[in-house]
């Protein structure tokens, strides 16, 4: 039995505005993200339903082709980098990385609160870029438009370098942390699942990043005082701009979704009373992900006119991803099989992550065969697969962890019945969103086209219909979120029972984590023990 | 060695990881467009690159890394002046290099050779650029920490120091000699 | 000064003086290679001795592993995709496949 804590919690032990704003408490630089993340993804969603609204009619309804441009850019920058990637790790992985090691905190503080305010900064520079009329070039900022797009491509270009900053500023805290700072006692293989997913996430994040970083420069510097590295006529390469984009951005990818696994390895024992189907598979299919998705860049560019050799290259070794994948698939249903299974919110979310992770996985799979790309690529198909893995992925995994992980946080209860509805609400609004998009692409729907023949209106509307679904969904959770976090029942420091390390102290925890050393003497994930 | 030193030079390497993987985007598109133009490349280097200075500058950053290296080992047998003295030679070293670096600029602009003028030359400034740009941020820190008692500080800097002098070690040939 | 510090700068010295007198030699296409090889043992040289990875922890050394390594792969994947382009099926003005 965990003691009963009488420190008072890292929420109420100090209560002045600089004590949150000047905070090294990784706790508070967690829920300082968070905050700040839950507004960014409200923005992007913001666009998406603007999106869907003009694709309700074939012509340009209610706004132009340009405008259109605009929102969908604006809708991929907000979400990729304002909110997908720092998601999990920046929010639940610094709440929760140093308790589930035993720590006080991450090895340094200090450049923790930095990596918030930077964030902040860069995040600024891209809204600010919006408020000059935005970017037009699409999230993936090809050369040569956009070293020639009349919009403010640097400031939004240099936005999204800084904030790639303050996420190698937190990958590079995280693999120290995990190295440096677990209890005495505790080693790699007793870990939380969860610590494993940030810490491959940590590796990709610090190797990448810089890549994207420099790249953006260097197209900032063609727009702003027209360099030329990318242009043709100058001896620059406007394919290899593609090559250096993709280098980070598919490894990006497994930022987004390798913490989403971590969040999913843990609700599943949880709500299973089970333990791990196989820990070591979990764990080492972490870091085989992290290490073959640098691998693969080369799948976006089958058809942008790279070499043969390159192309037979990526296309084979991006089938190796989906193994590892598939390791932890068949881990988390075995984990499930014969467990005692309670269908509480976190888990419905993970129900969806499966189903909606497995179909955009498969699908993944489909657009890497170089021959099947050559019809797919740039239609709707391939916006279809990759809202399939980060909205059914990486999304529906943070609203697991933002039910599982709420009493932990807050001390209180969300509702349970909304709760159910509201993981209803969405995955069936996705559904209703994406699955219409996977048809519309596969019948010859462009991508990033305001306009659109006649004969798809039926399937656009159905889009658009369950956008709206998705939408409700949403905001249906976030006002009983915001209810529970005032009103909601006060709850005990475990209230789903789970063998997880962080639930061995109070909720919320106190500043310094734990009451007096932790306790591990339970093993992770062991079921067969009383706490 | 402590939990601290070690997390402290641990985090230092990580921080030189992503720095070098910064770089490799301006080394990539130096092997992309020498691959497609060599010719250019080789004619540009011979005709107008100073070689003279360009090699200077090499050996002065060779020997400033000797220097820190020494000063960083007299740290840790506590000769704590020597070490402030060879850490304020690393300095200056630095400065001259950053002020030949200087003159090489203002003679290019003077020959019409600015960054735009084809993707040789751009290149030539961008990585020369940002090169010098972390020469000045290794002359800041070197001047900040000459004279702290902690090892592992004065440590820290001398492999940012390092770093920026392997760099360089590539920039050479690659601008220079062939 | 420590002797292996003293050392290695001598080595480096002469192996910059190497460098700079092979330029001179006309080695035609082997001239880059050749400078970027004496590179690689200086770069190595300041690696081992003066950044201490000769006897740096496993973290570290990994560290310095993967952004190698990576690099290799970029630049390596790179240049594989410019040396087996097709050449464009329409010919520009005053392009010469056969110079290219």
């Amino acid at each position: 039995m965990t003691a009963v804590a009488h420190a008072p919690s890292f929420v109420s032990e100090e209560t002045t505005i600089t004590s949150w704003v000047l905070t090294t408490d990784h706790k508070r630089i967690g829920v300082l993200y968070l905050c700040t993340l839950l507004f960014l993804l409200a923005l992007g969603g913001a666009f998406a339903m603007a999106i869907r609204l003009e694709q309700l009619g074939p012509g340009e309804d209610i706004m132009s082709a340009h405008t259109y441009s605009r929102m969908f850019t604006l809708h991929g920058v907000t979400m990729v980098w304002l909110f997908l990637i720092p998601s999990i790790p920046s929010a639940f992985g610094n709440f929760l990385l140093p308790i589930m090691i035993g720590a006080k905190d991450v090895a340094f503080p200090r450049l923790n609160l930095a990596s918030y305010w930077v964030f902040v900064a860069g995040a600024s520079m891209v809204l600010a870029s919006m408020l000059v009329g935005g970017i037009d070039t699409g999230w993936t900022f090809y050369e040569p438009y956009s070293a020639s797009s009349p919009t403010a491509v640097p400031l939004a270009l240099l936005g999204v370098f800084v904030v790639g900053f303050s996420t190698i500023m937190t990958g590079l805290n995280f693999i120290v942390t995990v190295h440096t700072l677990r209890a005495p006692g505790l080693g790699w293989m007793r870990m939380p699942l969860f610590v494993w997913s940030i810490y491959a996430t940590s590796i990709i994040q610090v190797l990448a990043t810089p890549v994207l970083g420099m790249v953006l420069v260097l197209v900032s510097l063609d727009h702003a005082f027209s360099f030329g590295i990318f242009d043709p006529a100058r001896g620059g390469d406007p394919l290899l701009y593609q090559h250096l984009f993709w280098f980070y951005s598919h490894p990006a990818v497994y930022i987004m979704v390798l913490p989403a696994m971590g969040v999913v390895s843990e609700v599943i024992p949880t709500f299973s009373r089970k333990n791990p189907f196989s820990y070591k598979a979990i764990a080492y299919s972490s870091l085989g992900i992290a290490f073959v998705g640098f691998l693969t860049w080369g799948h976006h560019m089958f058809v942008a006119g790279m070499s043969r050799f390159d192309a037979g290259a990526f296309g084979i070794l991006s089938m190796l991803v989906a193994v590892f994948s598939a390791i932890k698939m068949f881990n988390w249903i075995f984990t499930m099989k014969r467990g005692a299974i309670d269908p509480k919110t976190p888990l419905l979310h993970v129900f969806g992550f499966l189903f909606l992770f497995f179909f955009g996985g498969m699908t993944g799979v489909a657009v890497a065969s170089t021959s099947l790309d050559v019809h797919w690529h740039d239609t709707a198909f391939v916006v279809a697969h990759f809202h399939f893995v980060m909205v059914g992925g990486t999304l529906t995994a943070f609203l697991a962890a933002l039910h599982y992980w709420f009493p932990k946080m807050t001390g209180r209860l969300y509702p349970e019945r909304l709760g159910k509805l509201g993981a209803l609400l969405v995955f069936l609004g996705f559904l209703g969103t994406f699955v219409p998009q996977f048809l519309l692409g596969n019948a010859g729907m462009p991508r990033r086209y305001a306009t659109y023949p006649e004969q798809f209106t039926t399937l656009q509307r159905l889009s658009t219909y369950g956008s709206w679904v998705l939408g409700g969904g949403m905001l249906l959770i976030a006002c009983y979120l915001a209810w529970a976090l005032v009103r909601g029942p006060r709850c005990g420091p475990n209230p789903w029972h789970s063998r997880s390390f962080e639930w061995r102290t109070p909720s919320p925890p106190p500043k310094e984590n734990f009451v007096g050393e932790p306790d591990f003497s339970v093993e992770n994930y062991d079921y067969t023990r009383e706490l | 060695m402590t939990q601290r030193t070690h997390a402290a030079r641990l985090g230092m390497w990580v921080f030189l990881a992503s720095e070098v993987l910064l770089f490799t985007v301006l080394f990539t598109v130096y092997a992309d467009a020498r691959a497609r133009y060599p010719e250019v490349f080789h004619h540009e280097i011979h005709a107008h690159a100073d070689k003279v200075l360009g090699s200077v500058n090499t050996a002065i950053l060779l020997v400033s890394s000797t220097l820190v290296a020494a000063g960083v080992h007299a740290l840790k047998e506590n000769q704590r002046s020597r070490a402030t003295a060879l850490v304020f030679a690393t300095v200056v070293l630095g400065l001259c290099f950053l002020g030949i670096k200087g003159h090489e600029y203002i003679d290019h602009v003077h020959h019409d050779i600015v960054p735009g003028h084809g993707i040789f030359w751009t290149l030539y400034f961008t990585m020369t650029g940002l090169h010098a740009l972390h020469v000045c941020a290794g002359v800041v820190t070197l001047s900040l920490v000459a004279r702290t008692k902690h090892v592992i500080v004065l440590e820290n800097a001398a492999l940012y120091w390092h770093l920026v002098d392997v760099i360089w070690i590539f920039l050479w040939p690659l601008f220079y000699l062939a | 000064m420590s002797r292996s510090i003293l050392l290695t700068g001598v080595g480096l010295i002469a192996l910059w003086a190497l460098s700079f007198g092979l330029s001179f030699a006309d080695l035609g296409h082997a001239g880059l290679p050749v400078a970027l090889a004496i590179a690689v043992v200086k770069a190595t040289l300041v690696g081992a001795i003066f950044m201490e990875l000769a006897s740096a922890s496993a973290s570290i050394r990994f560290s310095v592993l993967a952004a190698g390594a990576l690099a290799a792969l970029l630049i390596g994947l790179v240049v594989a995709d410019i040396e087996m382009r097709d050449p464009p099926p329409l010919v520009p003005p005053g392009y010469d496949a056969a110079a290219r």
